[in-house]
Order: C-alpha cells, then structure tokens, then sequence
C-alpha cells in the first residue's frame, strides 16, 4: 500500500500534451484510431454471444452493443442494475455458476473482487501494453493492482461544487472563497430568506456519495484519512474530524435540505436543477450533464461549476470494465472489454468518446482527455476549460483515503456511511463518530 | 374389464398407508424447497463461506465462528433491537385494526362489499413498489403527508418522515402494516362469520352490551384465530426487508438496520461473508421459533 501511495500524483494533463499531440492530429481532434491493431483481428475460436454485467448509466450499452454485433456478428447480452446494487448482482451471479465475459467496478469494489478471484489479469492479451500505456495516472493507480494491469477505463471523473445563478444573482453572492465565507453565505440566505435550504450536499448511503464528500472536503482542507504507514488520521483535532464539524453545522443550522441525506449522484443533480439550493457540495464532474440538460432542468444552462477554496484541490477518481474470470472464452471476452473500455475494431475508443459527447464523462485515456470528444464535447453542460482546470488540481481519491486498496474498505465505507449519517442528523458528535469509525477499523480488518 | 375393477379393489391401500401416500408429494416438494435450503443454511454457517469458496464447491469448516462474530458485533445487536420494536409496534397495530376493520365489513351494510374489495388493494401491490410508492408519500419537499399535514394546518413546516432516525423505524412500520393488513383481515373477518349468532343473541336478551357480547363471545371465539396471526405475522415482521430497501436502506445512520438488512448486508455486499449472513438469518430464526411457542403456549393455556 504505502507503495502504491509513493507512487500516487496528482491526476495532471499538461505532461500528457506532448504524448498526445501527434494523436490529435492524427484524428483531427479524436482520439488517435489505429485500424491495424489487435482490436481489429477476430479471435480464432468462435462463440454464439457474449455478455456483461454493469450498472445502469443512461442508454450508453445500446450503441456499443450494436456495434459489436455489426463489427463481429456476435450478439452481446447485457445485465443492467442500479449501481449500488451493482455489486450484489455480480457477486450472485458470480456464486450461482453463471457465465460473464465482462463486469466492471468502482474503485472501492475493485481490490475486493481481485481477492475473491473474479478479475482475470489482462497483461498478457494482444494490445494491453498500449492500454497500459496510455492510461492516465488516475486510472492506472486503479487498473494496476500488484503490478498486474486488471481492467481497463470505464470513466474518470473530478469533485466540483455547483451554483444555481440565480439565486446567487438574487442573493448578490460572489462563489465563496472559504469554508467561512461559504458559512456566512449560507445564513445571510437563510436569514433574507432567499431560499430555505442554501445549500444541498450529495450525501446519500454510498461508495462515493457520502463518504466522497466527506473525502473531498478533508483532502481541500489539507487533511488524509490515513498515512502513508497506513495509520488513520481521524484522532481529536484531526482535519478530518474538524471537517466534518464544520459540515454537521450546516445541517444543525438548518442550511442544509434535509434530501441531501438521501442524494445519489443522479438524483441529486436533478433535485438541485429544480433551483431550490444556491450551492451544491462537490460531486463528479458529470452531474451539469443532468442539471444543464433542457430534457431534466427546467433551469438549465444556470448551473455552474465552481473549484474548491483555498488552493482548489480536489479528488478525482476512475470506474474500470474488468474481463471476469467466469468468462465463456476469453479472447473474446477480451474482445467484448475492449468494446467498453478500450478500442473498436475501427481502432477508435468509441465507448469513451461517446461517453465523453453523450454523458460528459471523462475518460481514463491520456488521448481522449485531449480530443475533441472532451474539449468540444463537455461543452452543451459546461465550460471545459474551467472543468479541466479543475481537472489540474484533482489527486486521485486513494491518496486521501488509502485503504481503498484494501478489501476491507468497503465494509469500513459501510461504517463511515453508518456514523457519518447518524452525525449529520444529530445523533452523535463528530468526536463519538470519528471514534466508532477508529475502533471499526480494526474490526472490519479482522475480516 | 370386470377382472382389472376388482383386482384394483382388492388392491386399495389401508387408509393409514393411503394416507402416507397421499403425503408423500407434499413431504418431498417441502423437503426440497424448504427443509434442503433451512439444512444448506444451517450447513453455511459453520463454514467460511464468500465467492471464491462458493463458485469452488469448497467451504473450510469454521464451527461457530460466524455466530461469535455476529455476537461480537453491535450492528447486529442494534439490528435485533430495531427487528424487535418494529415487530412489536406493526404486528400490535396490526392485530387491533385487523379486528376493528373486520367487525366493520362484518355488518350487514351494502357499502361492506365495496371495502372487502378495497381492504384487498394494498395485499396486490408488490412490497417494492409498495415501499417505493411511500418513499414519494413521505418525501420531506414533495410528498403528499407533509402536503396534506401542511394544508391542514397540522404542521408548519415539512417533516423528513424517513430522514429523521426518531420517525424512521416508523416511517418503515406504516407501509408494512399497510401492505400486510388485509391478510389479517380476510382471517378474522372469515373467523366471524363462524360464530354462531345465536350466541349474540342469547347474550342480548341477558342484557349484554355491544362491548360486553364483543369482550366475552367474539374475542374468545377469535383466539385462535388471534393465535395464527400473531405467528404470522411476527414471523414476517422480523423477517422485514422490502420496506427497508425501498425506502430508507437502513439509513439514516443505523436507524433502521434491522435483522434482515444486516443478513443481507453481510452476504450480498463486498466482502460477501454468505456464512456470517447465514448465522445471522439462522438465529433470527432461532428466535422467530421460541416466539411461535411462547404465543401458542400462552394463548392456549389462556383458551383452556
């Protein structure tokens, strides 16, 4: 771990602009499109259909599965669930003998399904070195576990906060500066009645809601979970346990909208579009994609994106396609995990590069971070330019919180979620929290 | 023709034999599909059991292990505790309104027929989309409780039914007792219609009042009955799951993490501990048993 944690930077794009200039030229702004590579030659054995097992994201399954059928003539079926439930299905699958080409996982997931013997490496298959090769540091420090390369990209993505303008308009409020000012902000709102709520955190039961707020505003305010030895970093007066005072208050003031406690990514980009809130807390990148969109938000195109105070840094993280171990033959899973993190047999990262135009999600390749899949992309929801600055600034979330590599984190998510919770609606103090969620470590270690 | 009649006349099986023949497909269906997985579960629970010993076939022997670490473990203690109130609260509740309601479509009113028909509603919805339809109900911005309570004066401002821990585990309770009602109901309501009116009206001519002929003819007539449903449904209450999922997820904190949550938690999320989640649904059911005998022990002795 602690050299997995040596080895952690922070995600940057400027050192990717010379490995990626010829690329842009080669495809006039796309990704780069290799057409004589691996991805292009069909696999020697032969199979009826292959299948994955994901969790739901819009219709982004339908295209690629379509033209998977129309490159290879294979069908591709698909198990689609909501992504908390995502893991469950798998594991249930998984259990019951079922086959699966294809799964994917978050971060936090993914050190667990390595340990339970789902993921099969990928090091040895034709084309996985130049995957390696240009993956971003974001997603390798999640593709690359014990120095074995495990899946490939599904999307990376950036913690920003939000701003509804016209209630800043009608407030005459600057984006705030500081946690104080933001504080101030807050009440003086409250106080002229501009709104009940002023702001809605993205704090729901989650992998990445909850807890991801509370990782992002302790890593901004200059705070870790635990150490690079691995020791926590939650004891009194910690930064962390300081952060989550400073949050507790804007619930305890009545600032905060009671919904935030259930919010999920989605759901909560599209409550905040209904122009309730004036701040959003920080949360992936993508959520304008909702809350910009005319289709979901009858405030759309009012919707901004604003960096963290201080220095501005934020966390940043990567979801990863993986080739399952129960695969039915495993060239052409390999084949099917290319379709949905890596290259088409046209030699085009099509899936993310239409994730990037259709769902504003940013990729896990250094090529397509710098095309104009994200630089023109991005643009119908928000400004790129302003995203990617912050996109300069984001560490990839294992710095703040290491013990993602390790397979009883998640169980410990369990627990921050549990305590956190009981925190924010005034159960407990963040000193009682912060001290369960000590004690629980050594718990959820003993496995 | 003649000749097979009798040799099958001479073959019929002794009623005692005829019996057990009779039985044996019920006996094998429920063996499979309830005494296999109850043995498997309990086989479970001894063993380190997550997804790379269940896909192998191969399960290490870890005795009672998986119990001393539930033991060991205050969510599952909490997990019991809120089982044990949302139990008590929604099969108390339920009891008393099944009984009220089946005296009501008891009377002999036209407008009976129409709630008999209507009680059955909520028993048709399946229990996801019945919690989820209660998840919009109690929704704090945009949900019609806080709406009606608001436009009636009956509260200023809005009440996060299923957000605060003091009204969560309740929150949870009431679309459970809705769902579950008219179960109840349809017992009790049949169970009326067996008791003989002239009881009542012996009763009311030594001058017995409504609550009087209520107190010593129906409610002793309904014991057993009561008996039935109070097993029923405990055993169902403690094994709530649904309403859980659907709205409050065990949230907010641990307000309402109960038995079954914690089982599935333990077994279906990462790490996948299937023996730790099997121990757990097997003392729930350990305590589900010793319940079922204390009532059936208590109310018929009372009965006698």
């Amino acid at each position: 771990m602690i050299d997995k944690l040596a080895a952690v930077r922070r995600l940057g794009r400027r050192d990717l602009l010379l490995a990626t200039a010829g690329a842009s030229l080669l495809g006039g702004g796309e990704a780069a499109a290799q057409t004589a590579g691996p991805w292009a030659i069909a696999p020697k054995t032969k199979v009826d259909k292959v299948n994955f097992v994901v969790w739901t994201y819009g219709d982004i399954y339908t295209k690629i599965q379509a033209k998977f059928k129309a490159d290879w003539g294979v069908t591709v079926e698909s198990t689609i669930s909501a992504f908390n439930d995502h893991p469950a299905k798998l594991m249930t699958m998984y259990a019951g003998s079922e086959t699966i080409d294809v799964s994917q996982s978050s971060p936090f997931s993914f050190p667990n399904f390595i340990s339970q013997g789902l993921v099969e490496p990928l090091d040895d298959l034709p084309g996985a070195k130049d995957y390696l090769a240009d993956l971003t540091d974001s997603a390798r420090q999640v593709a690359v576990y014990d120095g074995k390369l495990m899946g490939l990209p599904y999307f990376s993505t950036v913690w920003v906060w939000n701003y509804y303008t016209d209630l800043m308009e009608k407030a005459k409020f600057e984006p705030f500066k500081s946690y104080d000012e933001l504080l101030e902000q807050l009440r003086k709102a409250k106080k002229d009645k501009i709104t009940e709520y002023p702001i809605f955190w993205v704090a729901g039961v989650g992998l990445e809601q909850l807890p991801g707020t509370w990782y992002q505003m302790t890593w901004n305010r200059g705070g870790v979970f635990f150490d690079k030895q691995g020791n926590h970093q939650l004891g009194p007066g910690s930064v962390a346990r300081e952060t989550l005072k400073w949050w507790i208050q804007t619930f305890k003031e009545n600032l905060a909208d009671p919904e935030s406690l259930k919010a999920q990514f989605t759901g909560s980009a599209k409550a905040f579009g209904a122009g309730k809130n004036i701040y959003r807390g920080p949360n992936h990148h993508y959520g304008l994609n909702v809350a910009n969109d005319p289709a979901q938000s009858p405030n759309a195109g009012k919707i901004k994106v604003h960096g963290s105070p201080g220095d501005g840094k934020t966390i940043g993280d990567t979801h990863v396609y993986f080739l399952c171990t129960a695969n039915r033959d495993k060239e052409w899973a390999w084949k099917l995990l290319q379709y949905l993190g890596g290259k088409t047999k046209d030699g085009q990262y099509s899936q993310a590069i239409n994730l990037a135009r259709d769902a504003m999600l940013g990729s896990g390749y250094k090529s397509v971070m710098q095309s104009t899949a994200v630089t023109e992309g991005w643009k119908p929801w928000g400004d790129p330019v302003e995203i990617l600055a912050i996109w300069d600034k984001a560490t990839y979330v294992a710095e703040v919180v290491p013990s993602i590599y390790q397979p009883w984190h998640f169980p410990w998510s369990d627990r921050i979620n549990i305590e956190v919770s009981k925190a924010l609606t005034g159960q407990i103090t963040a000193d009682a929290c912060c001290d369960t969620l000590i004690a629980a470590i050594k718990e959820v270690q003993k496995g | 023709m003649q000749a097979a009649t009798s040799f099958r006349f001479r073959r019929e099986l002794p009623p005692g034999a005829l019996g057990v023949a009779m039985n044996i497909p019920t006996l094998l269906t429920l063996a499979l599909v309830l005494a296999y997985p109850i043995y498997y579960a309990a086989y479970l629970s001894l063993h380190k059991v997550s997804l790379a010993e269940l896909r192998r076939g191969i399960f290490p022997f870890v005795g009672l292990a998986n119990y001393q670490r539930i033991f060991d473990d205050r969510l599952f203690l909490l997990a019991l505790k809120n089982t044990l109130i949302f139990t008590a609260f929604s099969v108390t509740v339920e009891i008393v309104l099944a009984i009220a309601i089946a005296l009501l479509i008891d009377q002999k009113l036209w407008t009976s027929r129409i709630t008999k028909f209507l009680i059955l509603v909520p028993y048709a919805v399946p229990p996801i989309a019945s919690g989820l339809i209660w998840s919009f109900i109690y929704s704090f911005e945009y949900g019609f409780l806080n709406r009606i309570l608001f436009t009636t004066g009956l509260s200023n401002s809005a009440v996060a039914w299923a957000g605060d821990p003091a009204t969560a585990l309740f929150a949870v309770s009431v679309p459970y007792i809705w769902r579950t009602l008219p179960f109840a109901i349809l017992l009790l309501h049949a169970a009326l219609q067996g008791i003989n009116q002239e009881l009542y009206e012996a009763a009311s001519v030594d001058g017995a009042g409504a609550l009087q002929r209520f107190w010593h003819i129906t409610l002793p007539l309904l014991r057993p009955i009561i008996v039935v449903i109070l097993v029923l449904r405990t055993s169902f209450a403690f094994a709530v799951f649904d309403e859980v999922l659907a709205i409050t997820q065990g949230g907010p904190g641990d307000a309402t993490w109960v038995a079954a949550w914690y089982s599935y938690k333990k077994g279906f999320s990462p790490p996948f501990d299937i023996g730790v989640g099997a121990a757990s649904t097997y003392v729930l059911a350990i305590i589900i048993g010793l319940i079922a005998i204390a009532y059936v022990g208590l109310i018929y002795r009372r009965t006698e």
